[in-house]
């Protein structure tokens, strides 16, 4: 065993609101070998990035830190900055999670690779050039002589990643630090930046330390996991041993909030993540845990190894428990759906850029000859990839964007409808978008965001109070909030509110577009649970669009594969899974997690 | 911001709303500088004449181009008129026709940006262009001819200085509108089938609050600017009637006197006015700036 990183008793304090600094790391210590992957696995608040930055020592000026990081003879915690400067770069890469924003755009990727190398190799700018080149080479770009002089805009979100990869590869470093590289990525350009990094670290004799939320990410490839809950370790050890049996019951929580094909029912993890301020004395997953006991409370509970892990648990979870959530692959297809939404011939265009009289220059089509039918209560699945023409089908249907071809809702098409009845007729199709804090006005109170359908539908303000009161109870909120702005709420608060304000109207159709693509794992399990009771109490049909396979399979009865603006697939769900006919549907479900992955 | 509002607010009691609005004043130094100024300005514009009665208008021959003394707080004019009470007659006068300026001006610019934002892109382009042809002659230049063609009074002012200067604050409000009509909350009221106007009024408008509170106070300070220029011009308010500029005017042509009692406090008042409108400008900028 060949330690790289040791990391001994970490803790990190940050100044909070004012009111000095609050604990946000604990007593964290894990240790990295060489040529090892250690996924560092938790959900927002977890404090997971706080470990890798500081380990990097980015953290802001203000923070206080603990504890001892040990890069061979270095204690990176007590390093002064020209020593620490030394360090970035060249001994640790690291890999950020938006490649957009961590590349410079007015550089050629050569000069970006290069310069790391020359800061602290020195160099000819001709040998900084060859290494960069051998560099794009080795992460997998194609032709890479060809791309050198090119921009980061000219390479597409995986290949930049790749860039990002070969900038932090280019001192040979011997610690990788990847914090969240896949997230926003299409699972199948997500899968290769995995390979990529899993068979870097083999090559290269490297060790790895994977950030990441979601623990199906590192299933495969990561060589020991740390899960952090609330800014402290609660479970450690070998990747094998821990998703074979996980011990502590937040582990088992993470694991079966993960979406993944065949899955009869997700894992909610009730209550919310505490404060920094307000963590619980003992066990922080006391108050939400189900096998909660009362001397859970007293104190942070001791690590107790057994299999190949450790958890700091007083109850950890017998290895006969095994996940229980594992039912056959093979849901039974509702069937009889009363015809509601009918589309034929669905095509898009997006206009070029036009000059001053010229006709602005067609583009090839965003979407074409998209025909489907849709029954009442129904939930259709659109899946595909970025640029696949999967949102735009879905604003198309919602009549946000001029199209070819016809909508019909209710036998009644769209094309025809003007003014007041077009707009009546188009409020029976809701919308929930991705980025919850850009579907509220950050300026108008919460209950005024529900309100808004009730009022524009001409309701009478007398009843409006009680309403809003009934649908945040619907969604799982407390009525209190009305009160409140969007600004201070999570992402899934704000994701539920959206939904309320979507129900207010009173919708036949809800356009889900890639709703939980920015939430915690747990959270999207809550919140695909809650779409689904609603979904069942109300007769509500969804066309819920995502690029994330799993989560189209739990929620869709259909699944209609889009690939380059075509439907390339359609059908029952369980029917796609088990007998995909096209090649991109069959790569698609390769790609997303599988509950006999893990019930081995 | 809004939790120490909402703190202030929660106590109820008028004290507590005060000190709470004081304590948020002070955080926030531009601000409270800013609006410090703007009450002082609003003070000796609208209030202080009516505390020092002293008629402006009235000719002390004797006294004559006096510097300041006890009987004249500020000297006298080469005519003997009381300094103070000009200062002060000026100061209302800038005002009553400055500040109705601006409103004028806010409201066209922000009607004329809403409109073009809104519109189809043909028509956007038309009134954008249109917009580029006003902007591209001088506004003093236009506002020169224009008060050379009609009677000066009061309410033409206001309807030339009105006019003249809203142009910047429509392209800013046109670029507002074309940015947020897109995000997401905009579509998701559309969904919910508001028009067009619901969106505006509703969305739209508080949406770029900032932008409007912000440049509406700098148009203020533009406005104040420039009647004083058209006055050091002659063109502004009318004699007998003096304003600010009309009085740096009037001080100008005896300037080889150097009386610098007549220079110094209309031209500081015009400099405080900009200063006041800058600051709270800024302070608000610098509160909201990252408020999106």
């Amino acid at each position: 065993m060949n330690p790289v990183l040791n990391i001994d008793g970490l803790s990190v304090s940050l100044p909070r609101g004012g009111r000095g600094n609050t604990a946000v790391l604990d007593a964290l210590s894990l240790t990295i070998n060489a040529g090892e992957m250690l996924g560092l696995v938790g959900e927002s608040g977890s404090g997971k990035t706080i470990a890798a930055l500081s380990v990097m020592r980015l953290l802001p000026k203000n923070a206080k830190i603990t504890g001892d990081i040990w890069l061979g003879e270095d204690n990176l915690a007590r390093l002064d900055e020209p020593a620490m400067r030394r360090v970035r770069g060249s001994k640790v890469g690291m890999v950020f999670q938006n490649p957009l924003a961590a590349l410079n755009p007015s550089r050629t990727v050569a000069s970006q690779i290069g310069e790391a190398w020359r800061v602290h190799q020195g160099g000819s700018a001709r040998a900084a050039r060859a290494r960069a080149l051998e560099l794009l080479g080795e992460v997998g770009i194609p032709e890479p002589a060809k791309r050198l002089d090119d921009y980061p805009h000219q390479f597409s979100g995986g290949m930049r990643q790749r860039v990002m990869i070969a900038m932090a590869l280019a001192c040979s470093p011997k610690l990788l630090i990847a914090d969240e590289p896949t997230t926003g990525l299409d699972p199948l350009i997500a899968r290769q930046i995995m390979a990529l990094i899993a068979r870097l670290r083999r090559e290269l004799d490297m060790a790895v330390l994977f950030v990441t939320h979601d623990l199906s990410v590192i299933e495969e490839h990561a060589d020991s996991v740390h899960v952090l809950y609330a800014g402290r370790s609660v479970e450690w050890g070998g990747s094998a041993a821990f998703f074979a049996h996980p011990k502590h019951p937040y582990s088992e929580a993470l694991l079966g909030a993960v979406p993944r094909i065949g899955q009869a029912r997700l894992q909610n993890i009730p209550g919310n993540l505490p404060e920094p301020e307000s963590r619980p004395p003992g066990c922080r997953f006391a108050p939400r845990c189900g096998y909660h006991q009362p001397n859970c409370d007293a104190a942070y509970p001791p690590a107790i190894a057994s299999g190949g892990t450790a958890a700091a648990c007083l109850y950890p979870l017998p290895a006969s428990q095994r996940i229980t959530y594992a039912e056959p692959l093979t849901k039974p297809a509702r069937r009889n759906f009363a015809p509601q939404l009918e589309v034929r011939d669905l095509a898009v265009r997006y206009a070029g850029q036009g000059s001053w009289f010229g006709a602005a220059a067609k583009l090839p089509p965003s979407l074409a000859e998209a025909s489907f039918a849709l029954g009442r209560g129904e939930c259709l699945g659109v899946v595909g990839e970025s640029g696949s023409g999967k949102s735009t089908l879905g604003r198309a249907v919602l009549q946000m964007i001029p199209y070819e071809g016809s909508v019909m809702l209710d036998g009644e098409d769209f094309t025809g409808l003007k003014g007041a009845a077009r707009r009546e007729k188009r409020r029976r199709i809701q919308v929930v978008f991705q980025d919850p804090r850009e579907s509220m006005n950050p300026r108008i109170k919460i209950g005024d965001i529900i309100a808004e359908p009730l009022r524009l539908a001409g309701a009478p303000r007398s009843a409006e109070r009680e309403t809003v009161t009934k649908l945040l109870d619907r969604v799982g909120l407390n009525p209190e909030m009305a009160a409140r702005l969007p600004g201070g709420v999570s992402g899934g608060q704000a994701q539920r509110i959206a939904i309320a304000r979507a129900l207010a109207a009173e919708p036949e159709l809800i356009v889900l577009d890639e709703p939980t693509s920015s939430l915690d794992v747990s959270t999207q399990a809550m919140l695909l649970n809650l779409l689904k009771d609603l979904a069942s109490q109300a007769g509500l049909s969804y066309i819920l669009i995502s690029h994330d396979f799993a989560v189209v399979s739990y929620m869709a009865d259909r699944i209609a594969v889009l690939n380059a603006g075509r439907i390339v697939e359609m059908n029952d769900t369980a029917k796609l899974i088990e007998a995909p006919q096209h090649k991109y549907t069959a790569a698609l479900i390769g790609a997303a997690p599988q509950l006999h992955r893990i019930s081995r | 911001m809004s939790e120490q509002i909402a703190v202030a607010g929660a106590a109820g009691l008028p004290t507590a709303r005060l000190a709470g609005f004081l304590g948020w004043v002070s955080k926030r130094s531009t601000l409270a500088a800013g609006l410090a100024l703007t009450f002082i300005i609003l003070f000796i514009g609208f209030i202080a004449p009516f505390l020092y009665p002293a008629d402006p208008y009235a000719i002390h021959p004797a006294h004559a181009l006096e510097a300041p003394s006890w009987a004249f707080p500020f000297g006298t004019d080469e005519l003997g008129r009381d300094n103070l009470a000009l200062v002060l007659s000026g100061g209302l006068a800038t005002l009553i026709v400055a500040l109705p300026a601006a409103v004028l001006a806010f409201f066209v610019g922000l009607a004329y940006g809403l409109l073009s934002g809104l519109a189809p892109a043909w028509a956007d382009r038309l009134l954008m262009r249109l917009l580029d042809a006003i902007l591209a002659l001088p506004s003093l230049i236009i506002l020169i001819f224009f008060a050379s063609l009609v009677t000066l009074n009061n309410t033409s002012l206001i309807l030339l200085l009105g006019f003249i200067s809203w142009p910047g604050l429509a392209r800013l409000v046109r670029n507002e509108t074309l940015a947020q009509r897109g995000r997401d909350f905009v579509l998701a009221a559309e969904q919910l089938g508001g028009s067009r106007f619901y969106v505006a009024r509703v969305h739209l408008l508080r949406a770029m609050a900032p932008v409007l509170v912000v440049n509406g106070t700098f148009m203020v300070g533009d406005s104040i600017f420039a009647l004083s220029a058209l006055s050091f011009l002659g063109l502004g308010v009318q004699p007998p009637q003096v304003s600010w500029g009309s009085l740096l005017e009037s001080a100008l042509d005896i300037i080889a006197l150097d009386p610098w009692w007549l220079i110094v406090p209309p031209g500081l008042l015009v400099f405080g006015s900009l200063l006041a409108a800058s600051l709270t400008g800024q302070g608000l900028l610098q509160r909201w700036g990252s408020g999106r």
